[in-house]
């Protein structure tokens, strides 16, 4: 039949398509596997590579200012982020939709532009680089990416029960601690792990800002200049999984909770 | 001297950024009634509830509650609950934790508050329910822990915002039995909105019929159904039917109108007319006789008899709704259905009703009329 | 009596909202970290560097050099084609995709769906290091090749070429199309296609008049996102373009590099602004595109 052909089509394409998504990330693992210190070749297994980049000190500074800059410009996020939101349900003004579409700019524009423009503006106040710039620059898109989660979540929230509880005699601020926050609580964290696995990940942006330091994807894009190593593979090999680890937890932690209060 | 209302709304104004919500609103509301307001959607009835529990607050105007000035009082101050329309029970808190939150915000211990709760919970019936969640609820069952919690604190008046437009018809007519029984045990005043006109009719005390912002009416059930005091409360509450015609004669309280060449007289006229102006018609379905029902002397004391032709019989289970033309307006009667002779569309008819039960109203503007018509 | 049912009340009253306090973060977030940098940017692109001293004066300069000289036109199109075609080819890849899972498979669907999306946010750089593993002159695809005796020479223009970067592009697009299409196909409410087949159209023609249309939404949106995102790459080019896959990003940045000439930098990087703004702002994805984040 017509209809199962057209079927058997897609699936086919469909497997190709997903191959090609997920063969390169399977080769860096492998290579990262590699014995052979010749990236060519294969020659066995090992997890030498790995062990070998827990004594290499500049690697671990570099993974270090990564950590540092993420949770700076996380934590940023999620308190500016989520006040953002909740000022956005709450309040209607002129040019709220064009707020919003401004917020977007930092994930849609390409980094090139956000990292110059930050850049440029570093160089007028003649701000010295440092993790500091690095930080203000992963910001940019660290906040709307909590904001949109946690605005996503409140609008599918009824705007009564912070009404209700202040009703029932609840003070605001205790309106939003008992009530508020528990609702948007995974929708935070959501967005919190999303916007860490971003900055983590993140160099476009990163590049303009850094000065003389490194973080591990400018680390990274360092030891890339000299060519494909196997300490290349682990490092990847071990950015890849952190990351995965990150959304796959986001997924699973926020895709649950919907309606589901109870069974947790 | 009378005794302070529970609840008294002074000049109450609200403005949504130009968008005007109510206006002027003077309302006393008595200690332990049940008071509706009553009016379709976007009257501003929503907004009326909101000022009165502070979660919103008037352009202009006062609101007292026992005689106290609580304008600037914020909600949580106010010893008055609310059940939302859509009940906003917490969904994170089961409904024991739900029933609580209003004892906790008063520092009442769990241990405490444990008999309390299970005093709310078996006033609407739900003992037993402790620990579900809401999402493992009916809607009839929400709705009850959304009372149990507003009721829990025990507040000087209860506000419900259409608690039962979610619920379906059988489910609905169980639930106001239900709250008109928690209303005399708790001897607490409520004040109930509502779109529907039965439930206000058959469950209030008193009514306020509200249109645009504005309030039309207040009063017994029995006042607004017997005397509504414009067109659209004669509209809106019970089948009315409506014909224009001008004023043709009027002695005192008497004024006949002609009707497309029909003579109606009327003894209610709702205003002070002229002669030759244009008036609204109003007579209700059931006060309308039809001829083979009343024997011929009853005929006899109605001032107001006609011939006229049946256009439309519509059978409507224990009753026929029958459509009589007079001229280009028509009239519509209910026949029980025991007394219904079997007459067929086209077939002449005598109807007469009495001249008390024609109320007159003035027809101001054009596009009044039509809005009456849409509504 | 009717008379007393009038508007007869105070007009509307302008109040600051307190509210408003909650709101000045994002609006300073908005403003230092967006608007100012962005702005600056543009003035700055107005000034010149003239030997290392950068003159505050306000001249087209930047802008003439740009239009000028023959180095910038020349790859600006190229970069234009080339994200052209990286969108185009997303498409065809994830347009089949999106509508086998959304469309055709009953069981599994939000564990395929998740598949695709999670290499969204995740390893940008990785996906370099493994391209160029793939297609290096002694990588993964050269070597099988040889391996099969189809070439003898390992291909020369898989790695530091325009193709290279064209690859890895797509790799990194096909995501934000696939949600694009996924979600707008998902909005198409199953009864219309019931309706259409019941009034006799085969599969094809039901896909052709009704899927197709309806799924256009997402196909712009997607088609845009994926634009802008290989319009704005410079770090694909400079590890797997070599010297003729160099695009326009790759001008922006070399200003910040030896020549250092950060006017004419920014004069490059608006251009590249407006392009994006201009392409986002005509398929008015700006406003639609929070559902990525959701
Ligand atoms: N937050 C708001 N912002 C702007 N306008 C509003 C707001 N709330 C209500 N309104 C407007 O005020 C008017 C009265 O609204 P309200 O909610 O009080 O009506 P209602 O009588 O409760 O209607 P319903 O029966 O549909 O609930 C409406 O025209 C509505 O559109
Ligand atoms: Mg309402």
């Amino acid at each position: 039949m017509k209809r199962t052909g057209t079927f058997s089509f897609l699936r086919t394409y469909s497997v190709l398509v997903y191959f090609f998504l997920y063969f390169p990330l399977l080769v860096v693992f492998l290579y990262s596997l590699n014995a052979s210190r010749s990236t060519v070749r294969f020659e066995g297994l090992t997890l030498a590579w790995y062990s070998r980049l827990f004594h290499n000190p500049a690697l671990l500074e570099a993974l270090f200012n990564s950590l540092k800059v993420s949770a700076v410009a996380v934590s940023f996020a999620v308190v500016v982020g989520t006040t953002g939101a909740l000022f956005l349900n709450r309040v209607e003004f002129k040019g709220k939709a064009l707020f919003r579409s401004l917020s977007m700019l930092p994930i849609i524009l390409p980094g090139i532009i956000v990292g110059l423009s930050l850049l440029v503006f570093f160089i007028n106040l003649r701000l010295q680089l440092s993790l500091w710039t690095v930080m203000l620059g992963h910001m940019t898109f660290t906040t709307p990416v909590v904001m949109f989660q946690v605005l996503a979540r409140l609008q599918r929230l009824s705007r009564n029960l912070e009404n209700a509880a202040m009703d029932l005699g609840a003070k605001p601020h205790q309106a939003f601690l008992y009530v508020t926050l528990p609702m948007i609580k995974r929708a935070i964290v959501g967005g919190a792990l999303l916007a860490f696995t971003m900055s983590f990940d993140e160099i476009i942006i990163t590049f303009f800002l850094i000065g003389t330091t490194n973080t591990l994807p400018v680390y990274l894009y360092g030891m890339l200049r000299f060519g494909l190593s196997p300490e290349v593979y682990a490092i990847s090999t071990i950015v890849l999984g952190f990351s995965l680890l990150l959304i796959l937890f986001m997924a699973r932690y926020t895709g649950t909770g919907e309606e589901i209060y109870g069974k947790r | 001297m009378e005794e302070t209302p529970a609840i008294k709304l002074s000049g109450i104004t609200k403005w949504y950024g130009s968008v005007q919500a109510v206006c002027s609103v003077n309302l006393d509301i008595r200690q332990g009634e049940f008071f509706s307001l009553l009016g379709p959607s976007g009257c501003g009835k929503t907004t009326t509830l909101r000022v009165i529990a502070g979660l919103e607050s008037p352009t202009a105007g006062r609101v007292y509650l026992e005689g106290e000035d609580v304008t600037d009082v914020p909600p949580y101050r106010r010893n008055v609950n609310t059940v939302f329309q859509d009940y906003a029970l917490f969904p994170h808190m089961t409904v024991e934790e739900n029933i609580y939150f209003p004892l906790r915000m008063r520092k009442i211990s769990r241990v405490e508050a444990r008999p309390m709760i299970q005093e709310a919970l078996a006033l609407v019936n739900m003992s037993g329910f402790e620990k579900r969640y809401p999402h493992q609820l009916s809607g009839g069952q929400r709705q009850r822990i959304a009372l149990a919690r507003a009721l829990v604190n025990r507040p000087k008046a209860l506000l419900l915002d259409e608690p039962l437009g979610a619920l379906d018809f059988k489910l609905r007519v169980a639930m106001q039995k239900v709250l008109k029984d928690i209303q005399r045990n708790v001897r607490i005043t409520f004040v109930y909105v509502t779109h529907d006109q039965t439930e206000a009719i058959t469950m209030s005390d008193r009514i306020c019929v509200m249109k645009d912002g504005l309030i039309h009416q207040v009063g017994t059930s029995e006042e607004i159904y017997n005397s509504p005091s414009s067109i659209f409360v004669a509209g809106f509450i019970g089948d009315m039917n409506f014909m224009e015609g001008v004023v043709t004669e009027r002695h005192g309280d008497e004024v006949v109108v002609d009707v497309n060449g029909f003579i109606i007289r009327s003894g209610r006229p709702m205003g002070n007319f002229v002669v030759g102006e244009k008036v609204m018609v109003c007579v209700r379905p059931e006060k309308i006789c039809a001829q083979d029902v009343c024997n011929l002397e009853d005929m006899q004391r109605f001032d107001n008899r006609f011939q006229a032709v049946i256009t439309r019989i519509v059978f409507r289970g224990n009753d026929y709704e029958i459509t009589v033309g007079l001229g280009e307006a028509s009239m519509r009667l209910i026949e029980s259905a025991s007394d219904f002779k079997g007459e067929n569309e086209g077939d002449s008819l005598y109807v007469g009703f009495l001249k008390e039960d024609v109320l007159l109203y003035p027809l101001q503007a054009e596009e009044e009329k039509t809005h009456e018509q849409l509504d | 009596m009717n008379s007393s049912i009038e508007n007869t009340c105070p007009g509307p009253k302008k109040s600051w909202n307190r509210a408003l306090l909650q709101g000045l973060p994002i609006f300073m977030w908005m403003l230092l970290l967006i608007l100012v940098p962005l702005a600056i940017m543009f003035v700055t692109s107005f000034f010149v560097k003239e030997g290392v001293q950068v003159v505050h004066r306000l001249t087209l300069r930047n802008y003439l050099e740009f239009f000028t000289n023959p180095i910038y036109l020349p790859i600006f199109f190229r970069t234009i084609f080339l994200a052209l075609s990286v969108s185009l080819t997303a498409l065809l890849l994830a347009y089949p995709l999106a509508f086998f899972i959304s469309r055709k498979v009953t069981r599994f669907r939000s564990q395929l769906y998740m598949m695709v999306i999670v290499p969204l946010w995740i390893s940008y750089l990785v996906r370099i290091v493994a391209w160029r593993t793939i297609l290096g002159r002694v990588g993964v695809l050269n070597s099988l090749l040889l391996a099969l005796g189809l070439i003898r020479e390992p291909l020369p223009f898989l790695i530091y070429s325009p193709f290279a970067v064209y690859l890895t592009l797509i790799h990194i697009a096909l995501p934000f199309v696939f949600i694009s299409v996924f979600s707008s196909l998902e909005k198409i409410p199953s009864n219309l296609l019931d309706a259409t087949s019941d009034l006799g159209a085969n599969s094809f023609q039901t896909f052709r008049h009704v899927i197709l249309p309806l799924s256009m939404p997402g196909v712009v949106s997607g088609f845009t996102l994926a634009f802008v995102i290989a319009l704005g790459d410079y770090i694909i080019p400079q590890q797997l373009g070599g010297l003729n896959g160099l695009m326009f990003g790759n001008l922006i940045v070399s200003q910040f590099g030896y020549a250092f000439n950060w006017p004419l930098g920014a004069a490059l990087g608006f251009i590249m602004f407006a392009v994006a703004v201009a392409i986002l702002f005509f398929s008015q994805k700006l406003g639609s595109s929070e559902g990525f984040l959701e």
